[in-house]
């Protein structure tokens, strides 16, 4: 469309350049020429739906919507003449009356773009009669509710659905004033194909679509916006926290049209609110009454002399540390640090140290070079990729942002999506191919296919070998014909990006990696594209500090764990901290596993403290301190450093 | 010159329009300087007076309403409304996905705390109108303040503009539709 020519035109009496392909809205806003609108979202496409942004042009026989009217060399556009203004107000009387914008019992009220454009164009009273159509509410899912009597149509949400998030969910069902924006087939938004990211409530100009977590809780004039970053899993979003009254009101995305721009359920949503009682005092264990409530300098002095009693009789060796990987930068060494120089073990890890170890090992010995972790890519080459291999991992929901940019890759670069996982997989119905091969035969699959892709590289096109194939077949119980398939796609594609995530790692078996790996080289013609998904949202930075060990760490005598507001197998840690005598827990929140404490100390929250964390493709980011944390929690980093002078 | 006369009535609503009338405060000293206040809800005046300005807060409701804003609109030179209810049908008007008889239902027989209840018939209760409507679909308005309820400071923009001999239009930052 656009050859990037300039183009002269004439806005209100005024001479402007632009692009050609430059629609009349696009040449007015940036220059900063206003035209109300409603349906226009910036960088998503445009499609006329309100009609607010109606400009008169010289020589069309009538008005037209400026965000769909191609710019043209000579133009010449008026965008305020009291006929236009007229109009405008008339849309505004239409959309009121067509369907339910009473303001006073409304979540947005206050936020809405459509009340601010009725006030801008002082709509006092309508000149037409109301509609009052009886239309759903789908309350349905968990976070979101769906009025359609708030719906002006405008389209925002499909267009954020479709282009933005590439999940296609949303779309206009039925016809003319009946319709009605619906999810997958009409179905419920809470039993469709809705992965609850957010991003239609965050792009609603009115109050159709809205998070059940926000509702009420605040509006946007009354708080203050945060820029911070999200550190529930290692995409390691952008975050705009909006705060009021050291509450946390709602969390946005920092820009809808980029894909770093996104959110999911749980940076959007979940950790708006948390259910669970927050750990606000010391707590030390009696036998006769159990976690006791007590002064942080008698917990403090009991962890401390613990510490030196287990030192003193059984050595240093007697003493591990064991950190979560959710903990920032800044937490982690404080607590390394104590450990290891103050306490003076070697026995430190992270919670997720088994996954760093079978990564790492399984990485060297693919690279052979003691390469790691660096030679993973970064998650936007998924946007550039033309075939995704997913592999254990159903990154919707392990790392959903990083599963919208594979469908974002299918979306706008067509790729090819193939998804293998021995376990039940749910990514794999939006996969082109789904291999589902039997546990354990994952290591024979990589190596056939990475061999054959090798050899078809040079045969691409030819048919396949007699009876090739027929053992990995048998072996892995899947079919020859698909198995060629997946193999054809392989050897074909430019840009292969492999992402694999826990149902690889959690084998524990570091020839799967290899093989993997090896079969990511033999496909990507521009170098390897590989990308782990970790388990927790710092585990890159935890690892790259050098906080999980790199052997087994036997288990202590006393165990400090440093939890944070990290949720964990808590089957599995009870089992572990059982085995030890003592221990010491830093945690937010009350759970099964504090009962296993002999002394926990009160941790805040993520939103409570500041610090950095590293995403999964290796990006630091600085969070920011939001909320002011709760009466008698200090930092970790003060925790650490009271312990320490204990010792 | 004399005093502006002005009769005030509240129809389908709450009584907060009225509320937020007496909310200009001390300026009402300076408004009763200049208006007579003839009927309004605590005069308990039943009949109107020919008056300059009559102000209605609240939706039309019941055929009485319908009535009271005809009436009204009679009498006076011009005619005011204030409110969300008045001015676009409000909280009222959240009946009207509904069928008078569902929302009848509803109230007086279905709803939670209610035993054996019944519909009240008696003609001395205004009957319902089938939808409750905003007061311009019924008669003609001259002027609008919206707000649920208005701010004090709108109706005294409003009520100072009217007696400049003006028809007041709301400005912009006073404009509020909660």
């Amino acid at each position: 469309m656009s050859n990037g020519e300039k183009i002269t035109l004439t806005i209100n009496d005024k001479q402007v350049e632009g692009t050609e392909g430059d629609t009349i809205l696009d040449i007015c806003r940036a220059n900063n020429i206003y035209v109300p609108t409603l349906c226009y979202l910036e960088g998503f496409s445009n499609v006329g739906a309100c009609r607010l942004c109606v400009v008169e042009i010289e020589g069309e026989r009538r008005i037209n919507p400026a965000c769909t009217y191609p710019a043209r060399n000579g133009l010449v556009v008026r965008t305020k003449t009291d006929a236009l203004e007229k109009y405008r107000r008339l849309i505004l009387e239409l959309i009121f009356t067509e369907r339910n914008h009473f303001c006073f019992f409304c979540e947005v009220s206050g936020d809405c773009e459509l009340q601010a454009l009725a006030y801008e164009y002082q709509v006092d009273h309508m000149r037409y009669p109301y509609n009052f159509p009886s239309l759903p509410v789908d309350t349905l899912n968990k976070f979101l509710v769906i009025d359609h009597n708030r719906c002006i149509l405008c389209g925002r949400c499909v267009r954020v659905c479709g282009e933005g998030v590439a999940n296609h969910t949303l779309d206009f069902g039925k016809r003319g004033w009946r319709t009605l924006v619906v999810a997958d087939i009409n179905q419920s938004i809470g039993e469709s194909s809705c992965i609850n990211c957010g991003a239609c409530a965050q792009a609603c100009p009115t109050g159709a679509i809205f998070s059940k977590i926000s509702a009420y809780r605040g509006r946007t004039s009354e708080g203050k916006v945060v820029r911070s970053v999200c550190s529930q899993c290692g995409v390691g979003c952008p975050i705009d926290v909006l705060v009021k009254d050291n509450n946390i009101v709602r969390i946005d995305g920092t820009d809808l049209r980029e894909p770093e721009g996104q959110l999911c359920a749980q940076g959007r949503f979940r950790q708006v609110y948390r259910e669970g009682t927050r750990i606000t005092t010391p707590l030390i264990h009696t036998r006769a009454r159990g976690l006791q409530p007590s002064s942080w300098e008698n917990a403090l002095k009991l962890v401390g002399e613990k510490i030196k009693e287990y030192k003193g009789r059984y050595g240093t060796r007697s003493i591990a540390g064991l950190a979560s990987s959710r903990c920032s930068n800044e937490t982690l060494n404080g607590f390394a640090g104590l450990m290891r120089q103050i306490v003076g073990t070697s026995k430190v890890d992270t919670l997720d140290g088994e996954c760093y170890r079978v990564l790492t090992k399984g990485i060297s010995s693919f690279s052979k070079n003691g390469l790691g972790l660096e030679v993973e890519s970064t998650l936007e080459n998924i946007l550039k990729a033309d075939c995704v291999l997913v592999v254990g991992s159903n990154p919707l929901e392990s790392h959903p942002v990083a599963g919208s940019y594979v469908l974002k890759a299918r979306h706008q670069n067509n790729a090819q999506l193939i998804v293998i996982d021995s376990r039940a997989n749910t990514f794999g119905f939006r996969a082109d191919f789904r291999l589902r091969p039997k546990p354990g035969s994952e290591e024979v699959l990589f190596n056939a296919l990475a061999k054959a892709v090798t050899r078809r590289a040079a045969n691409v096109g030819k048919p396949h070998r007699n009876g090739s194939l027929a053992k990995t077949a048998e072996t892995t119980g899947l079919d020859r014909a698909v198995i060629r398939q997946v193999i054809d796609k392989l050897s074909v594609a430019e840009k292969p990006v492999l992402i694999y995530g826990e149902g690889v790692i959690n084998q524990k078996n570091t020839r799967i990696i290899a093989r993997l790996l090896d079969l990511a080289n033999v496909a990507g013609k521009d170098g390897l594209n590989v990308i782990s998904l970790k388990p927790r949202g710092n585990s890159r930075g935890a690892w790259d500090l050098g906080i999980a060990s790199q052997k087994e760490v036997s288990k202590g005598k006393l165990v400090y764990m440093l939890l944070g507001d990290d949720e964990v197998d808590t089957d599995y840690w009870i089992d572990q901290l059982n085995q030890a005598e003592f221990v010491i827990i830093q945690a937010s929140y009350h759970s099964p596993l504090i009962e296993c404490a002999d002394v926990v100390l009160p941790s805040p929250i993520w939103a409570e403290q500041q610090g950095s964390y590293v995403s999964l493709d290796g990006v630091k980011s600085q969070s920011k301190r939001i909320l002011k944390p709760l009466r008698g929690i200090r930092s970790d980093s003060e925790i650490i450093t009271r312990v320490a002078k204990k010792l | 010159m004399g005093k502006v006369r002005l009769a005030t009535t509240w129809l389908d609503a709450c009584a907060g329009c009225h509320m937020s009338f007496l909310d200009i405060d001390e300026a009402i000293i300076e408004v009763a300087k200049a208006v007579e206040f003839t009927r309004s809800p605590i005069t308990d005046i039943k009949e109107f007076a020919e008056v300059d300005v009559g102000l209605i807060t609240g939706a039309i409701g019941t055929f009485e309403h319908e009535e009271e804003a005809k009436e009204l609109r009679e009498k006076c030179k011009i005619l005011i409304v204030l409110g969300d209810c008045a001015c676009f049908g409000g909280i009222p008007s959240m009946r009207n996905a509904f069928s008078k008889d569902e929302v009848l239902r509803r109230a007086y027989i279905e709803s939670e705390s209610t035993k054996d209840g019944r519909i009240p018939s008696s003609p001395e209760i205004p009957a319902l109108l089938e939808k409750a409507l905003p007061v311009t679909e019924v008669v003609k308005v001259d002027c609008f303040v919206p707000g649920c309820p208005p701010r004090s400071d709108a109706i005294l923009y409003a009520l100072k503009e009217l007696l400049q001999g003006r028809i007041p239009v709301l400005p912009r930052e006073m404009m509020r539709f909660d």
